[in-house]
């Protein structure tokens, strides 16, 4: 047989060879790719489809002493996107169907932008807390918006709304910095986390532990049919999550709504009222205050920074961060000093005229109150007999006596931010400067370099009521499963014990006992009840004169330089129960503007809150000092 | 002489008590039958396997209608003698020019390319079926020269009406095909021509062209030729398919992972999977040995066809044969090397595999054409 191409017969071997290098190169290649390489592409193609999903647990609750809730969880629409599936003209019809704000276009695209960097395959959160509505459109329209899923989760929720506020704190997104800290102890990014307050404090014990559920996606993100997933997951599809455990606050939400409700005239103020045998606190007012429902995840461009130029700094906690100059409330200290030391009387006359000069300079009494004694001195809050007192001290003797009382030093509460406050003394001046017997002056009412808080005062209060307790302050009673059972329950403890004879406390409770209760008395008329018996001492702290900014906004009724009113006392006032702080920051006098707010709140008490179960003629009908 | 050996047995043209149809029987090429009919096979289990369940469903239902269209066209182009095809090869080249241009000037676009004329409710792509014209113009143009040096006036006129075709496709564009077409042509050449020289100078002049042809490429094609120079640069871009194509294939290790198991074509990973990436399917589910088992059918396939060329009766069968086989080599070439990332994705199907009808129709004349010279090597 002759062919009929003799080239193409001479070539066929070249084109063997051809054929054989061809399909050679491919096989080594299909070596390499599936024999070689396989088990990592394969890996890599269950990643393609099988993603994971953290469960996320369920928040443990906040509730006050009787239950009710003051942070909770609420089911909630969350809006997840899939940065590998979700596209610019997917954000763009998204904005069309929801009608989104610039400010909310832009938060879903840093967060989708954020997400492609650390897992392109995986969802993030881009919008939080959806309405109905919006939920429904996405759930509608989803073939519209691929890469995009709504989810239906627990979110924080603070049924009192802005109350209690500053103990309760709020929630928000992590930053960058935490998200790479975090990450470790099972965080997930796009995770909310406890931010302020007691939600930041006992975070750990709130947010339980995530589950975790595995599924399978296509490739446009959207979840596969159940038969489907079943065939390509392997091991657990899901891992329930378990819920965080609960706190049972000691604070009572009838009577911090009610003291909420006493400051509400004013533009700033704190309240602090404590169980006196305990220390326990009852309520804690911060005012001006936000509301941590909106903190939590809704807060806008604007309102922040409304919110960060407020003069007043809403985000300060006046009961436990910021210090105040305590006024007279601070005189006990130097009754106590002098008293204790024998370098006192009660009887004891001193004269005032009104005006007191030492080395050079002359310090101003409250009004010219003549001759008094130290129980009329407490009453009608004479400076000039605590100059006096404290001149025969000392400064340091005044320190240590604070000291014991606990200023100078943390409440131990570790709360938004449990400032120590200063009690200065002649070597902290030395420091500084040359010493001056002004400083001792200064001290004794509570001027000058001393500064607290309002929760210092108020456990140290507690403490003169108590008879010589100094307790640390306690907020969270229990620690609960979310079925109910005690995990940890919490003792009242004791910071220190005090040395002053029972007698000097006496003495001072009979002082204030004549301040709130005869006439003539700072308070008297202000903080004088027919309901219960208040006893207490005012205070009309000077500030140091401050500036205003000119960026500053005008706020009415409070202006920097006006003086700090301060109550502070107790009641009942023979059987002391609970011991109360106000302090209406720049409200001028003590007794005229804090004292009926501490009145309205311990009638408001005895009525409302220890009357419950009403107790007929626990009263007692008598609070006359002996 | 037969490449493979297989010695041809002579019938004589007037047996009494031998029908033609027994005849017909055995002289017919059956291992090229076998073989084709098994990778149509192969094809249409990947297509199922691929589509099944989906909203893709009914494409099996209509590659199995092609399928049958082709396997009569089979038939029918076996039945008949290529060499009345050959005789008429520029009238057949004339249908396809005028079916391309009808494509380039009415055409139906699809993906910024217009490859499609829609008559009735039947869609095609002229430019499948140009490429067995211009093989039948090729073995035209080798009958007619045989023996020959035909002067470059007689010849240049030829030449550039088979340079048509390639030219009305690029500028389609389907830079694949023209691509492909051309291969054929060159592949035809150096088989076939007893004086290489032409053909090295055209080879040379080609790749000269090369950074011209860059210049008018759409930004699409461009974008397709860098993705495969760097698959990893733009994984939801243009890289996507040739990534997600490496992973599916790699991923079917050894044994694959079974018949419609494979995660990536089953979920969508692997866009339009059943026209370009069907080898792809094929490897994840069935593994490296699957692969292999095509590959050796495929170059089994290219060999037999070879085989046939090399035993053809005349110039014009052999140059037939060796069209066909060219055609079907850089078919399978391209199409897997693409699929493994091992060049640009091109619009280049994968013979009697990929779903569609025009590739389809157009590997099964091929292969009637062959069967066609196989039938007649012996007089017949």
């Amino acid at each position: 047989m002759t062919a009929a191409l003799p080239e193409l017969a001479r070539r066929m071997r070249w084109v063997m060879l051809f054929l054989f290098l061809a399909f050679g190169g491919l096989v080594v290649r299909l070596w390499q790719l599936q024999v070689l390489r396989g088990d990592r592409y394969y890996d890599q193609t269950v990643d393609n489809v099988v993603h994971e999903r953290l469960l996320p647990s369920i928040r443990g609750r906040i509730l006050d002493r009787n239950n009710v809730p003051l942070a909770d969880n609420r089911p909630a629409f969350n809006l997840y996107a899939t940065p590998r599936a979700f596209s610019p003209s997917a954000l763009g019809e998204l904005r069309r169907l929801l009608g989104l704000s610039d400010e909310e276009v832009e938060k879903v695209r840093t967060r989708v932008e954020a997400g492609r960097k650390r897992a392109a395959g995986q969802p993030v959160l881009v919008l939080e807390d959806q309405p109905r509505e919006r939920a429904a459109r996405v759930e509608q329209e989803r073939f519209r918006l691929p890469g995009l899923e709504v989810r239906h989760e627990p979110y924080r929720d603070y049924p009192q709304g802005a109350m209690a506020a500053h103990v309760l704190g709020y929630m928000s997104q992590m930053t960058a910095a935490e998200v790479e800290r975090l990450e470790a102890s099972g965080y997930r990014p796009d995770e909310q986390i406890g931010r302020y307050g007691l939600e930041a404090m006992w975070e750990n014990y709130l947010r339980g532990k995530k589950g975790r559920e595995r599924f399978a996606v296509d490739a446009r993100g959207q979840r596969l049919d159940e038969a489907t997933a079943a065939g390509l997951i392997k091991g657990d599809r899901i891992i329930e999550p378990v819920a965080g455990y609960s706190l049972v606050l000691t604070l009572d939400a009838t009577l911090q709504k009610l003291a909420e409700k006493a400051v509400a005239i004013h533009p700033a103020a704190a309240v602090a009222v404590v169980e006196v045998k305990t220390g326990r606190v009852l309520a804690l007012v911060s005012k001006p205050s936000f509301d941590p429902n909106v903190m939590t995840g809704h807060l806008t461009r604007a309102e922040e920074k409304f919110l960060n130029s407020d003069p007043r700094k809403p985000f300060i906690d006046k009961t436990l961060r910021a210090t105040y100059p305590p006024g007279s409330t601070f005189k006990f200290v130097s009754t106590v000093a002098a008293l204790e030391d024998g370098l006192a009387q009660e009887e004891e006359p001193v004269a005032c005229t009104g005006s007191y000069e030492r080395s050079g300079t002359t310090f101003r009494c409250t009004g010219s109150h003549g001759k008094l004694d130290l129980l009329a001195a407490i009453q009608r809050s004479c400076n000039i007999y605590f100059w006096t007192l404290a001149e025969r001290v000392g400064i340091d003797r005044l320190a240590e006596v604070a000291n014991q009382f606990g200023f100078g030093s943390r409440t131990g509460l570790g709360l938004n931010g449990d400032s120590p406050g200063r009690i200065p003394t002649r070597a902290w001046y030395e420091e500084r400067t040359r010493f001056k017997i002004g400083y001792t002056i200064n001290s004794a009412t509570g001027q000058g370099d001393v500064d607290v808080t309002v929760m210092q005062v108020a456990m140290a209060y507690a403490a003169l009521a108590n008879g010589g307790t100094l307790f640390v302050p306690q907020l969270v009673d229990r620690v609960i499963k979310a079925d109910g059972g005690t995990v940890i329950a919490y003792e009242p403890q004791v910071k220190q014990r005090l040395t002053t004879p029972p007698e000097v406390v006496d003495l001072w409770r009979r002082g204030m006992w004549k301040a709130v209760n005869e006439p003539g008395g700072t308070a008297f008329g202000h903080a004088t009840s027919e309901i219960v018996p208040i006893l207490g001492k005012t205070g009309t702290a000077q500030v140091k004169s401050r500036r205003q900014r000119k960026d500053e906004p005008e706020i009415k009724g409070w202006h920097p330089s006006t003086d700090h009113a301060w109550f502070a006392g107790w009641a009942p006032a023979d059987e002391p129960e609970v011991a109360i702080v106000v302090l209406i920051e720049h409200g001028g006098s003590g007794g005229k503007v804090a004292g009926p707010v501490a009145r309205t709140i311990l009638e408001g008490w005895w009525t409302k809150v220890r009357a419950a179960p009403p107790a007929a003629g626990a009263a007692p009908a008598s609070g006359g000092a002996p | 002489m037969s490449y493979l050996g297989g010695r041809g047995f002579e019938l004589p043209t007037a047996q009494i008590g031998v029908s033609r149809w027994r005849r017909f029987r055995a002289s017919v090429d059956w291992p090229l039958v076998l073989v084709v009919l098994a990778i149509a096979a192969i094809g249409l289990l990947n297509l199922y396997s691929a589509t099944h369940g989906t909203r893709h469903a009914g494409k099996f239902d209509q590659q199995l209608r092609w399928m049958f269209v082709g396997g009569l066209a089979f038939v029918v182009a076996t039945v008949l003698d290529y060499r009345a095809l050959v005789r008429v090869a520029w009238l057949g080249l004339g249908a396809a020019v005028i079916a391309l241009v009808i494509v380039d000037v009415a055409g139906h676009d699809a993906k910024g390319s217009e490859r499609w004329i829609t008559i009735g409710s039947l869609g095609g792509q002229p430019s499948e079926l140009a490429k067995l014209a211009v093989i039948l113009v090729l073995a035209r143009l080798i009958q007619d020269t045989a023996g020959q040096r035909p002067s470059w006036q007689s010849l240049a006129p030829r030449l550039a009406a088979l340079v048509l075709p390639v030219v009305l496709i690029a500028i389609q564009p389907d830079l694949g095909t023209a691509s492909l077409v051309t291969l054929i042509m060159l592949s035809v050449g150096f088989l076939a021509l007893r004086d290489l020289w032409p053909m090295v100078y055209t080879l040379f002049a080609m790749l000269l062209a090369v950074p011209l042809l860059w210049e008018n490429m759409h930004d699409y094609q461009k974008g397709r030729v860098l993705a495969f120079l760097d698959p990893s640069a733009d994984p939801t871009g243009m890289g996507w398919h040739t990534r997600q194509s490496i992973f599916a294939v790699g991923s079917g290790k050894v044994t694959g992972k079974g018949f419609q198991e494979g995660t990536q074509n089953q979920c969508d990973f692997l866009p339009e999977h059943w026209t370009d990436f069907p080898f792809s399917v094929w490897a994840e589910e069935w593994g490296f040995l699957g692969a292999l088992v095509l590959l050796g059918l495929f170059g089994f396939l290219i060999v037999w066809i070879l085989n046939v060329a090399t035993s053809a009766r005349d110039h014009a069968g052999a140059v037939v044969c060796v069209g066909v086989a060219a055609m079907t080599f850089w078919h399978v070439l391209v199409n897997v090397a693409m699929v493994l990332g091992m060049a640009p994705v091109v619009g280049v199907t994968l013979p009697f595999i990929s779903y569609g009808g025009s590739s389809v129709l157009t590997f099964f004349l091929g292969m009637g054409l062959v069967a066609s010279v196989s039938l007649r090597k012996h007089g017949y």
